[in-house]
Protein backbone atom coordinates (compact mmCIF):
# COMPACT_ATOMS: atom_id res chain seq x y z
CA UNK A 1 0.00 0.00 0.00
CA UNK A 2 0.90 3.22 -1.04
CA UNK A 3 -0.07 7.26 -0.37
CA UNK A 4 -0.67 9.93 -2.08
CA UNK A 5 -0.93 13.28 -0.31
CA UNK A 6 -2.77 16.37 -2.42
CA UNK A 7 -0.76 19.32 -2.05
CA UNK A 8 -1.88 21.83 -4.93
CA UNK A 9 -5.06 24.07 -4.76
CA UNK A 10 -4.73 27.56 -4.33
CA UNK A 11 -5.89 28.24 -1.04
CA UNK A 12 -8.33 30.79 -2.03
CA UNK A 13 -10.37 30.88 1.02
CA UNK A 14 -7.66 31.24 3.06
CA UNK A 15 -6.50 34.56 1.64
CA UNK A 16 -4.63 36.55 2.78
CA UNK A 17 -2.56 33.96 4.65
CA UNK A 18 -2.28 32.07 1.41
CA UNK A 19 -0.92 34.99 -0.47
CA UNK A 20 2.76 33.89 0.73
CA UNK A 21 2.41 29.82 1.11
CA UNK A 22 0.43 26.89 0.04
CA UNK A 23 -2.81 26.12 2.55
CA UNK A 24 -1.15 22.62 3.49
CA UNK A 25 1.72 24.61 5.29
CA UNK A 26 -0.83 26.63 7.79
CA UNK A 27 -0.47 25.60 11.28
CA UNK A 28 -2.62 23.47 13.62
CA UNK A 29 -1.55 23.71 16.98
CA UNK A 30 1.69 25.02 16.06
CA UNK A 31 2.17 21.92 13.40
CA UNK A 32 1.51 22.35 9.49
CA UNK A 33 -1.66 20.72 8.72
CA UNK A 34 0.38 18.75 6.00
CA UNK A 35 2.49 16.59 8.82
CA UNK A 36 -0.75 15.36 10.11
CA UNK A 37 -1.41 13.53 6.65
CA UNK A 38 1.80 12.10 6.79
CA UNK A 39 1.95 10.88 10.82
CA UNK A 40 -1.49 9.37 9.44
CA UNK A 41 -0.28 7.56 6.73
CA UNK A 42 3.40 6.40 8.98
CA UNK A 43 0.78 5.29 11.90
CA UNK A 44 -1.25 3.39 8.88
CA UNK A 45 2.01 1.33 7.99
CA UNK A 46 2.32 3.73 4.90
CA UNK A 47 6.08 4.68 4.39
CA UNK A 48 6.11 4.89 0.72
CA UNK A 49 4.66 8.47 -0.15
CA UNK A 50 3.86 10.60 -3.29
CA UNK A 51 3.39 14.49 -3.07
CA UNK A 52 1.18 16.10 -5.45
CA UNK A 53 2.68 19.55 -6.24
CA UNK A 54 0.17 22.07 -7.86
CA UNK A 55 1.45 25.69 -8.92
CA UNK A 56 1.85 27.32 -5.23
CA UNK A 57 4.30 26.09 -2.82
CA UNK A 58 6.25 23.35 -4.22
CA UNK A 59 9.25 24.76 -2.57
CA UNK A 60 7.93 25.35 0.81
CA UNK A 61 6.12 21.99 0.82
CA UNK A 62 9.66 20.05 -0.35
CA UNK A 63 11.45 22.22 2.45
CA UNK A 64 9.23 21.02 4.79
CA UNK A 65 8.62 17.32 4.28
CA UNK A 66 11.99 16.42 2.55
CA UNK A 67 12.74 13.58 1.27
CA UNK A 68 10.24 12.03 4.44
CA UNK A 69 13.60 10.56 6.21
CA UNK A 70 12.85 13.09 9.29
CA UNK A 71 9.22 11.30 9.34
CA UNK A 72 10.55 7.74 8.86
CA UNK A 73 8.35 7.80 5.65
CA UNK A 74 10.35 7.81 1.75
CA UNK A 75 8.68 11.27 -0.45
CA UNK A 76 8.63 11.00 -3.79
CA UNK A 77 7.31 14.66 -5.17
CA UNK A 78 4.79 14.58 -8.29
CA UNK A 79 4.39 17.92 -10.01
CA UNK A 80 0.81 18.32 -11.18
CA UNK A 81 0.96 21.52 -12.10
CA UNK A 82 -2.78 22.85 -13.73
CA UNK A 83 -5.23 21.78 -11.36
CA UNK A 84 -7.17 19.24 -13.59
CA UNK A 85 -8.92 17.66 -10.76
CA UNK A 86 -8.38 15.05 -8.09
CA UNK A 87 -8.74 12.12 -10.95
CA UNK A 88 -6.08 13.56 -12.76
CA UNK A 89 -4.17 14.28 -9.75
CA UNK A 90 -4.50 10.46 -8.93
CA UNK A 91 -3.37 9.37 -12.30
CA UNK A 92 -0.23 11.65 -12.64
CA UNK A 93 0.95 9.06 -9.15
CA UNK A 94 0.51 5.97 -12.16
CA UNK A 95 3.89 5.73 -12.05
CA UNK A 96 4.68 6.07 -8.17
CA UNK A 97 1.66 3.97 -7.36
CA UNK A 98 2.89 0.82 -9.94
CA UNK A 99 0.75 -2.32 -8.92
CA UNK A 100 0.33 -1.22 -5.92
CA UNK A 101 -3.35 -0.55 -4.18
CA UNK A 102 -2.88 3.73 -2.86
CA UNK A 103 -4.89 6.06 0.13
CA UNK A 104 -4.97 9.25 -1.58
CA UNK A 105 -5.38 11.59 1.14
CA UNK A 106 -6.28 15.69 0.80
CA UNK A 107 -3.34 17.47 2.05
CA UNK A 108 -5.42 20.15 4.02
CA UNK A 109 -7.51 17.67 5.36
CA UNK A 110 -7.09 16.79 9.29
CA UNK A 111 -9.33 13.50 10.78
CA UNK A 112 -9.36 12.48 14.26
CA UNK A 113 -9.37 9.13 13.96
CA UNK A 114 -6.52 8.69 11.15
CA UNK A 115 -6.86 6.80 8.08
CA UNK A 116 -5.63 2.93 9.73
CA UNK A 117 -9.47 1.70 9.87
CA UNK A 118 -10.51 2.95 6.05
CA UNK A 119 -6.85 0.93 5.41
CA UNK A 120 -8.00 -2.39 7.18
CA UNK A 121 -11.63 -2.39 5.73
CA UNK A 122 -9.83 -1.96 2.13
CA UNK A 123 -7.73 -4.92 2.82
CA UNK A 124 -10.83 -7.08 4.07
CA UNK A 125 -12.51 -7.44 0.90
CA UNK A 126 -11.47 -7.55 -2.35
CA UNK A 127 -12.46 -4.03 -3.76
CA UNK A 128 -11.62 -1.95 -6.77
CA UNK A 129 -11.42 0.87 -3.94
CA UNK A 130 -12.71 1.86 -0.76
CA UNK A 131 -14.27 5.95 0.49
CA UNK A 132 -14.51 7.40 3.77
CA UNK A 133 -17.55 8.90 4.85
CA UNK A 134 -19.22 10.96 7.73
CA UNK A 135 -22.70 11.27 8.22
CA UNK A 136 -23.58 15.44 8.03
CA UNK A 137 -26.78 17.35 8.61
CA UNK A 138 -27.15 18.64 4.98
CA UNK A 139 -26.50 15.76 2.54
CA UNK A 140 -27.79 18.09 -0.08
CA UNK A 141 -24.77 20.34 0.18
CA UNK A 142 -21.98 17.25 -0.12
CA UNK A 143 -21.08 13.96 -2.44
CA UNK A 144 -23.58 11.82 -1.12
CA UNK A 145 -22.92 7.82 -1.00
CA UNK A 146 -25.71 5.33 -1.21
CA UNK A 147 -24.83 1.51 0.66
CA UNK A 148 -26.00 -1.67 0.71
CA UNK A 149 -26.48 -3.63 4.10
CA UNK A 150 -23.19 -4.50 3.73
CA UNK A 151 -21.72 -1.23 3.53
CA UNK A 152 -20.36 -1.69 -0.27
CA UNK A 153 -21.26 1.57 -2.00
CA UNK A 154 -23.91 1.56 -4.82
CA UNK A 155 -24.41 4.81 -5.86
CA UNK A 156 -22.76 8.60 -5.52
CA UNK A 157 -25.22 11.21 -6.11
CA UNK A 158 -23.30 14.78 -6.08
CA UNK A 159 -25.21 17.46 -3.81
CA UNK A 160 -28.58 15.22 -3.98
CA UNK A 161 -31.94 17.50 -4.05
CA UNK A 162 -33.48 14.08 -2.20
CA UNK A 163 -30.72 12.10 -1.06
CA UNK A 164 -30.96 8.86 -0.23
CA UNK A 165 -28.01 8.73 2.99
CA UNK A 166 -26.90 11.43 4.93
CA UNK A 167 -23.16 9.65 4.26
CA UNK A 168 -21.04 12.69 3.01
CA UNK A 169 -17.71 11.77 0.56
CA UNK A 170 -14.90 13.39 2.55
CA UNK A 171 -12.33 12.99 0.44
CA UNK A 172 -10.04 9.88 1.40
CA UNK A 173 -9.93 7.19 -0.73
CA UNK A 174 -8.60 3.99 -0.85
CA UNK A 175 -7.95 2.97 -4.47
CA UNK A 176 -6.90 -0.86 -6.38
CA UNK A 177 -4.49 -0.31 -9.56
CA UNK A 178 -7.57 -0.73 -11.33
CA UNK A 179 -8.27 3.19 -11.20
CA UNK A 180 -6.23 3.84 -13.38
CA UNK A 181 -7.60 2.29 -16.27
CA UNK A 182 -11.20 4.03 -15.09
CA UNK A 183 -9.13 7.40 -15.25
CA UNK A 184 -7.97 6.79 -18.83
CA UNK A 185 -11.54 6.71 -19.83
CA UNK A 186 -12.78 9.43 -18.03
CA UNK A 187 -13.54 12.89 -19.57
CA UNK A 188 -13.53 16.19 -18.20
CA UNK A 189 -16.27 17.28 -16.50
CA UNK A 190 -18.34 20.85 -17.03
CA UNK A 191 -15.55 22.17 -14.79
CA UNK A 192 -13.00 20.83 -16.91
CA UNK A 193 -11.90 18.60 -14.11
CA UNK A 194 -11.30 15.24 -14.16
CA UNK A 195 -13.07 14.12 -11.47
CA UNK A 196 -12.65 11.12 -8.85
CA UNK A 197 -16.52 10.46 -8.18
CA UNK A 198 -16.45 9.73 -11.65
CA UNK A 199 -13.72 7.13 -11.94
CA UNK A 200 -15.16 5.36 -8.82
CA UNK A 201 -18.87 5.64 -10.54
CA UNK A 202 -17.03 4.01 -13.64
CA UNK A 203 -15.14 1.01 -11.35
CA UNK A 204 -18.44 0.49 -9.60
CA UNK A 205 -20.41 0.34 -13.55
CA UNK A 206 -17.18 -2.26 -13.93
CA UNK A 207 -18.16 -4.63 -11.40
CA UNK A 208 -16.12 -3.42 -8.87
CA UNK A 209 -17.34 -3.78 -5.18
CA UNK A 210 -16.56 -0.07 -3.61
CA UNK A 211 -16.33 -0.04 -0.13
CA UNK A 212 -17.45 2.36 2.67
CA UNK A 213 -16.01 3.13 5.61
CA UNK A 214 -17.88 5.57 8.02
CA UNK A 215 -15.34 7.86 9.95
CA UNK A 216 -17.01 8.61 13.60
CA UNK A 217 -14.21 11.43 15.00
CA UNK A 218 -14.69 14.28 13.77
CA UNK A 219 -12.83 15.31 10.48
CA UNK A 220 -12.15 18.79 9.48
CA UNK A 221 -11.34 20.37 6.23
CA UNK A 222 -9.08 23.27 7.02
CA UNK A 223 -9.89 25.36 3.90
CA UNK A 224 -11.06 28.51 5.75
CA UNK A 225 -9.58 30.95 8.43
CA UNK A 226 -12.83 29.34 10.70
CA UNK A 227 -11.93 26.16 10.30
CA UNK A 228 -8.48 26.66 11.15
CA UNK A 229 -9.60 27.77 14.28
CA UNK A 230 -11.98 24.78 14.43
CA UNK A 231 -9.30 22.39 13.83
CA UNK A 232 -6.82 24.20 16.24
CA UNK A 233 -9.71 23.81 18.96
CA UNK A 234 -10.21 19.76 18.04
CA UNK A 235 -6.16 19.18 18.31
CA UNK A 236 -5.50 21.58 21.11
CA UNK A 237 -8.19 19.53 23.11
CA UNK A 238 -6.56 16.10 22.34
CA UNK A 239 -2.91 16.50 21.85
CA UNK A 240 -0.65 15.95 24.75
CA UNK A 241 0.45 19.20 25.75
CA UNK A 242 4.00 19.89 27.86
CA UNK A 243 5.12 22.23 29.54
CA UNK A 244 9.21 22.58 28.90
CA UNK A 245 10.35 25.51 28.59
CA UNK A 246 10.24 28.90 31.36
CA UNK A 247 7.48 29.71 33.66
CA UNK A 248 8.44 32.63 36.03
CA UNK A 249 6.95 32.81 39.55
CA UNK A 250 4.62 35.23 39.42
CA UNK A 251 3.39 33.90 36.49
CA UNK A 252 -0.02 32.00 36.52
CA UNK A 253 -0.74 28.81 34.43
CA UNK A 254 -4.05 27.01 34.07
CA UNK A 255 -4.63 24.16 32.51
CA UNK A 256 -2.79 22.06 29.51
CA UNK A 257 -0.24 24.25 28.34
CA UNK A 258 2.43 23.66 25.68
CA UNK A 259 5.23 25.35 26.02
CA UNK A 260 8.39 24.56 23.76
CA UNK A 261 11.99 24.39 25.86
CA UNK A 262 13.05 28.03 24.48
CA UNK A 263 9.95 30.02 25.57
CA UNK A 264 9.22 32.25 28.19
CA UNK A 265 5.79 33.12 29.97
CA UNK A 266 6.86 36.38 31.86
CA UNK A 267 6.04 37.18 35.59
CA UNK A 268 2.71 39.05 35.64
CA UNK A 269 1.41 37.04 32.16
CA UNK A 270 -1.45 34.53 32.82
CA UNK A 271 -1.99 31.49 30.13
CA UNK A 272 -5.15 29.26 30.61
CA UNK A 273 -4.90 26.23 28.64
CA UNK A 274 -5.28 24.22 26.59
CA UNK A 275 -2.78 26.39 24.67
CA UNK A 276 0.58 25.64 22.53
CA UNK A 277 3.60 27.92 22.67
CA UNK A 278 6.24 27.12 20.58
CA UNK A 279 10.27 28.25 20.00
CA UNK A 280 11.35 31.32 21.31
CA UNK A 281 8.18 33.23 21.93
CA UNK A 282 7.83 35.00 24.74
CA UNK A 283 4.37 36.25 26.53
CA UNK A 284 4.88 39.25 28.67
CA UNK A 285 3.57 40.82 31.59
CA UNK A 286 -0.05 42.12 30.99
CA UNK A 287 -0.99 39.40 28.56
CA UNK A 288 -3.64 36.80 28.81
CA UNK A 289 -3.39 33.74 26.62
CA UNK A 290 -6.81 32.13 26.70
CA UNK A 291 -8.22 28.56 26.05
CA UNK A 292 -7.72 27.07 22.20
CA UNK A 293 -4.47 29.72 21.19
CA UNK A 294 -1.46 28.46 19.35
CA UNK A 295 1.44 30.93 19.59
CA UNK A 296 3.80 29.82 17.10
CA UNK A 297 7.43 30.50 16.98
CA UNK A 298 9.87 33.73 17.32
CA UNK A 299 6.57 36.03 18.74
CA UNK A 300 6.23 38.53 21.47
CA UNK A 301 3.10 38.78 23.11
CA UNK A 302 2.57 42.05 25.23
CA UNK A 303 -0.14 43.42 27.41
CA UNK A 304 -2.85 41.82 25.03
CA UNK A 305 -5.75 39.54 25.98
CA UNK A 306 -5.88 36.82 22.98
CA UNK A 307 -8.22 33.70 23.23
CA UNK A 308 -9.44 31.02 20.22
CA UNK A 309 -6.74 32.16 18.07
CA UNK A 310 -3.95 31.02 15.74
CA UNK A 311 -0.67 33.01 15.43
CA UNK A 312 1.58 31.71 12.91
CA UNK A 313 4.88 32.90 13.85
CA UNK A 314 7.40 36.06 13.97
CA UNK A 315 4.96 38.62 15.23
CA UNK A 316 4.60 41.42 17.79
CA UNK A 317 1.03 41.40 19.44
CA UNK A 318 1.61 44.13 22.11
CA UNK A 319 -1.47 46.22 21.61
CA UNK A 320 -3.24 46.73 24.72
CA UNK A 321 -6.63 45.04 23.51
CA UNK A 322 -8.61 41.84 23.23
CA UNK A 323 -8.07 39.44 20.07
CA UNK A 324 -10.73 36.50 20.05
CA UNK A 325 -11.46 34.27 17.02
CA UNK A 326 -8.50 34.77 15.18
CA UNK A 327 -5.90 33.85 12.62
CA UNK A 328 -2.99 36.38 12.39
CA UNK A 329 -0.20 35.48 9.63
CA UNK A 330 3.73 35.60 9.79
CA UNK A 331 5.41 38.54 10.66
CA UNK A 332 2.16 40.39 10.88
CA UNK A 333 2.43 42.81 13.94
CA UNK A 334 -0.29 44.19 16.19
CA UNK A 335 1.21 47.28 18.14
CA UNK A 336 -0.57 50.14 19.98
CA UNK A 337 -1.65 53.22 19.21
CA UNK A 338 -1.69 54.75 22.67
CA UNK A 339 -0.03 58.20 22.65
CA UNK A 340 0.05 58.96 18.74
CA UNK A 341 -1.81 61.25 17.44
CA UNK A 342 -4.52 62.12 15.87
CA UNK A 343 -6.05 59.26 17.50
CA UNK A 344 -7.30 55.87 15.41
CA UNK A 345 -6.82 52.70 13.88
CA UNK A 346 -3.70 52.83 11.31
CA UNK A 347 -3.91 49.50 9.15
CA UNK A 348 -1.71 48.27 6.15
CA UNK A 349 -4.19 45.42 5.45
CA UNK A 350 -3.21 43.17 2.30
CA UNK A 351 -5.43 41.66 -0.20
CA UNK A 352 -8.31 39.61 1.05
CA UNK A 353 -8.11 40.59 4.46
CA UNK A 354 -10.67 40.47 7.23
CA UNK A 355 -11.04 42.62 9.82
CA UNK A 356 -13.47 43.41 12.29
CA UNK A 357 -12.84 46.33 14.31
CA UNK B 1 -7.92 11.35 -20.65
CA UNK B 2 -4.65 9.97 -21.05
CA UNK B 3 -2.17 11.20 -18.47
CA UNK B 4 1.22 11.65 -19.36
CA UNK B 5 4.29 12.42 -17.55
CA UNK B 6 7.47 12.32 -16.97
CA UNK B 7 10.17 11.20 -14.19
CA UNK B 8 13.31 13.07 -13.38
CA UNK B 9 16.20 10.53 -14.23
CA UNK B 10 17.94 12.39 -11.28
CA UNK B 11 15.92 12.86 -8.42
CA UNK B 12 12.69 10.84 -9.22
CA UNK B 13 10.44 13.77 -8.93
CA UNK B 14 7.83 13.43 -11.17
CA UNK B 15 6.33 15.86 -13.76
CA UNK B 16 3.13 15.95 -15.65
CA UNK B 17 2.96 16.84 -19.22
CA UNK B 18 1.44 20.35 -18.98
CA UNK B 19 4.24 21.40 -16.71
CA UNK B 20 6.75 20.32 -19.43
CA UNK B 21 4.76 21.60 -22.17
CA UNK B 22 4.00 25.31 -21.01
CA UNK B 23 7.86 25.66 -20.24
CA UNK B 24 9.43 23.43 -22.85
CA UNK B 25 12.64 23.30 -20.91
CA UNK B 26 12.96 23.54 -17.25
CA UNK B 27 14.57 23.05 -14.50
CA UNK B 28 13.65 20.05 -12.61
CA UNK B 29 11.36 21.69 -9.64
CA UNK B 30 12.49 18.96 -7.39
CA UNK B 31 13.98 20.81 -4.54
CA UNK B 32 17.88 21.29 -4.72
CA UNK B 33 17.97 18.86 -8.21
CA UNK B 34 20.03 20.47 -11.38
CA UNK B 35 18.45 18.85 -13.77
CA UNK B 36 16.75 19.98 -16.92
CA UNK B 37 13.45 18.24 -18.17
CA UNK B 38 12.52 19.15 -21.83
CA UNK B 39 8.80 18.34 -23.42
CA UNK B 40 11.03 16.64 -25.60
CA UNK B 41 12.31 14.10 -23.59
CA UNK B 42 8.31 12.45 -23.82
CA UNK B 43 7.93 9.73 -26.03
CA UNK B 44 6.97 10.82 -29.82
CA UNK B 45 3.50 9.23 -29.27
CA UNK B 46 2.95 11.02 -25.88
CA UNK B 47 3.96 14.62 -27.54
CA UNK B 48 1.91 13.82 -30.45
CA UNK B 49 -1.02 12.70 -28.43
CA UNK B 50 -0.86 16.05 -26.13
CA UNK B 51 -0.72 18.18 -28.75
CA UNK B 52 -3.00 17.25 -30.47
CA UNK B 53 -5.48 17.44 -26.70
CA UNK B 54 -3.53 20.40 -25.99
CA UNK B 55 -7.04 22.13 -24.63
CA UNK B 56 -7.83 19.23 -22.49
CA UNK B 57 -4.99 19.98 -20.50
CA UNK B 58 -5.53 23.53 -19.57
CA UNK B 59 -7.54 24.92 -17.42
Amino acid sequence: MKGVLLSGGTGSRLRPITHTGPKQLVPVANKPVLEYAVEDFKAAGITEIGVILGHKGRDEIQDLLGDGSKYGVDITYIVQGNPLGLAHAAGCARDFVGDDDFVMYLGDNILKSGITDLVESFEAGDYGAGIALQRVDDPQAFGIADVDENGNVTELIEKPDDPPTNLALIGMYVFSPAVFDAIDNLEPSWRGELEITDAIQSLLEDGYEIDSHVVTGWWKDTGKPEDILEANRLVLEETNLTTDGTVAEDATTDGRVGLAESATIEDGAVVRGPVSIAENTTVKSGTYVGPYSSIGANVTLSNIHIENSVVIGDSEITASGRIVDSLIGRSANVESTDGLLPEGRRLVVGENSQLKL
Amino acid sequence: MRIITHTCPDCGTVVAANELESNRVMKCPGLGCQAVLRFDDLPEDARDHFLDNRERYQI
